[in-house]
């Protein structure tokens, strides 16, 4: 039973791979291949945010310090080697390995503080990275850095650059799918409720926490590569947006920490609907709405969207709930 | 098999454990006992790593293990349990034991073999009627059997049992008991309990300690170190000692 809906599972993502992966090749307006670029990004983050977050329950409020650092190495490697436009895309898988190794260096003195000193000191590395470039001129500075764009019309780039970013998006999905029924992830699960019994139960909480960090940064990484060659000029207030660090959280957390397609449902409702309320609403009200959801969606559903489709899904378990009931009663 | 010398642990200006010695054989049952405040539970937090002691050494199967971290410790095969009952509160029973085995000392690395396993060591503590339910929906004993059945999931070669009857009723006791014994007789395991309810020590302890403000002040047969002056003493205060 669980492999033939894991098959169905599998055979539904491919379908709508595909179906996106055409997508851009139909000549619609550059706007909506450029909307679902930014869907396919933030689902990226969030699903790699999750990973730290949501499973190990450390909220990163620093994330956006991977994709900028991997916009940055994407840069200079362009810059550095005149890279052509094939090997740009590739580019951004190094930019991913720089910002795991960075992740691994900052995780191992972070990751020994817990909840809101953990989230404190990551915000603070993002500000340390951003101030940081800011100030090496050999990164542009103050200046930001121009990238030469390819001799290739808009739609194409933005068509190539949409498919590199769909299949990193894929990859974090997959890497998010193997983690929810792995080893890995329960091991991860088990130091959310409590490190110190995870302890005692084995569990290498220090390591599993720190290759957490680094798998959650790799993606982030390769995002802001493609990012970068996206936007074709890149500053540290873009890439460095707090905004975006804010955003990833909020996305995951609004769908559903600690699940697969939590983080996939936050990135894509709160993207959609924030382009939508911009497009259609005045800005003061569409602030006012987007602000009164994220509080409706805290009241009533405080675990994310996912816990009500979960609460569906206790009704079907709600048997065996109920047996137990009774036999209590009955000893 | 487990063997402590002259350990000292510090809070500050609290001498929480004073040159403590004390041994466990294989397959034993010992018990550890003592007035509130004592140094037991912090005893058993030294030897399972979540507290390093100032001076003194334990040794595991005559390798040192202080100093190492808890996982470590674990690895090697001591478990323990919690004196407040400490589930994962989001995962299921089933869940919270089948990670146990797949993090323990036996080989089992994914999910379904790993839930297997965890199926059978509900059976064993009597809760595999309840194996998909939260701990938030157990009563006291059942959260107490869950804790024995996930430190039970590592495979240990020794299993410290911080106040398992605690607040258990008297048949509940008699199938704490019965637990205890079963988990030495069918598992191998050898038990190392810190307990209040006397009725269980003398039910189950080959040999007993006793603990008084971090000093070891009794250590024998269960009889002998229940009508101990000094342990009445601690217990009871100096009045009842000469009786």
């Amino acid at each position: 039973m669980v492999s033939s809906s894991n098959r169905l599972v599998f055979g539904v993502s491919i379908l709508l791979f595909l179906c996106l992966a055409i997508f851009p090749w139909f000549g619609l307006p550059v706007y909506f291949v450029s909307l679902l670029f930014t869907v396919f990004m933030f689902v990226t983050l969030a699903t790699s945010w999750n990973l730290i977050g949501g499973y190990a329950g450390y909220l990163s409020f620093g994330h956006v310090a991977f994709f900028g650092i991997g916009a940055y190495t994407t840069a200079l490697m362009m810059k550095g080697l005149h890279l052509s436009p094939f090997w740009t895309i590739l580019s951004s898988i190094p930019a991913g390995f720089v910002a795991m190794l960075i992740a691994m260096i900052v995780g191992y003195p972070c990751l020994r503080l817990r909840g809101p000193y953990f989230a404190v000191v990551t915000l603070c590395f993002a500000f340390v990275v951003d101030l940081g470039i800011k100030n090496l001129d050999i990164l542009g500075g103050p200046e930001g850095l121009w990238l030469k764009s390819p001799d290739l019309p808009i739609e194409t780039i933005r068509a190539i650059l949409f498919e590199a970013m769909l299949v990193t998006m894929m990859l974090s999905i997959m890497l998010a799918y193997w983690t929810s029924r792995s080893k890995f992830g329960a091991g991860l699960r088990a130091i959310k409720e409590d490190e110190e019994v995870a302890q005692t139960m084995a569990i290498n909480a220090p390591r599993l926490k720190i290759q957490a960090f680094a798998l959650s940064a790799f993606f982030p990484g390769m995002a802001g590569g493609i990012y970068a060659y996206y936007l074709t000029y890149i500053h540290t207030d873009i890439v460095f947006d707090m905004m975006i660090s804010i955003l990833i959280v909020l996305m995951a957390l609004f769908g559903g920490g600690g699940t697969v397609m939590g983080p996939v449902i936050g990135a894509v409702l709160l993207t959609l609907i924030n382009e939508g309320l911009s497009t259609f609403v005045k800005a003061e009200f569409a602030r006012i709405i987007y602000g009164c959801l994220f509080i409706g969606v805290i009241i009533f559903l405080p675990n994310g969207i996912m816990e009500f489709f979960k609460k569906e899904h206790r009704v079907e378990s709600g048997i065996s709930l109920a047996e137990n009931g009774g036999n209590r009663s009955a000893a | 098999m487990l063997k402590g010398t002259n350990i000292t642990k510090r809070f500050g200006g609290l001498v929480a454990l004073s040159e403590v010695d004390f041994e466990v054989q294989r397959k034993e049952i010992v018990g550890l006992i003592g007035p509130n405040g004592s140094g037991k539970t912090t005893l058993f937090n030294v030897i399972s790593g979540l507290f390093k002691p100032e001076s003194g050494q334990i040794t595991f199967e005559g390798a040192p293990i202080n100093g190492l971290p808890p996982h470590k410790i674990a690895r090697m095969g001591i478990g323990r349990t919690f004196q407040i009952v400490r589930p994962l509160m989001d995962l299921s029973l089933i869940q919270n034991v089948a990670i146990a085995v797949m993090y323990g000392r036996q080989d089992i690395n994914t999910l379904q073999p790993a839930l297997e396993r965890a199926s059978e060591l509900l059976k064993f503590t009597s809760l595999n009627d309840k194996a998909h339910i939260l701990p938030g929906q157990l009563a006291l004993e059942d959260r107490k059997r869950l804790e024995v059945a996930r430190a039970l999931a590592s495979k240990p070669e020794i299993i410290l049992l911080d106040e398992v009857f605690a607040g258990l009723n008297q048949k509940e006791i008699e199938g704490a008991i019965e637990l205890t014994f079963r988990i030495r007789d069918e598992f191998g395991v050898t038990v190392f309990m810190i307990e209040h309810v006397m009725k269980a020590i003398m039910g189950t302890c080959s040999r007993v300690m006793a603990l008084h403000n971090g000093i070891k002040i009794a250590d024998g047969d269960p009889e002998s170190v229940a009508n101990d002056p000094k342990v009445i003493r601690a217990y009871l205060g100096a009045g009842y000692a000469g009786r």
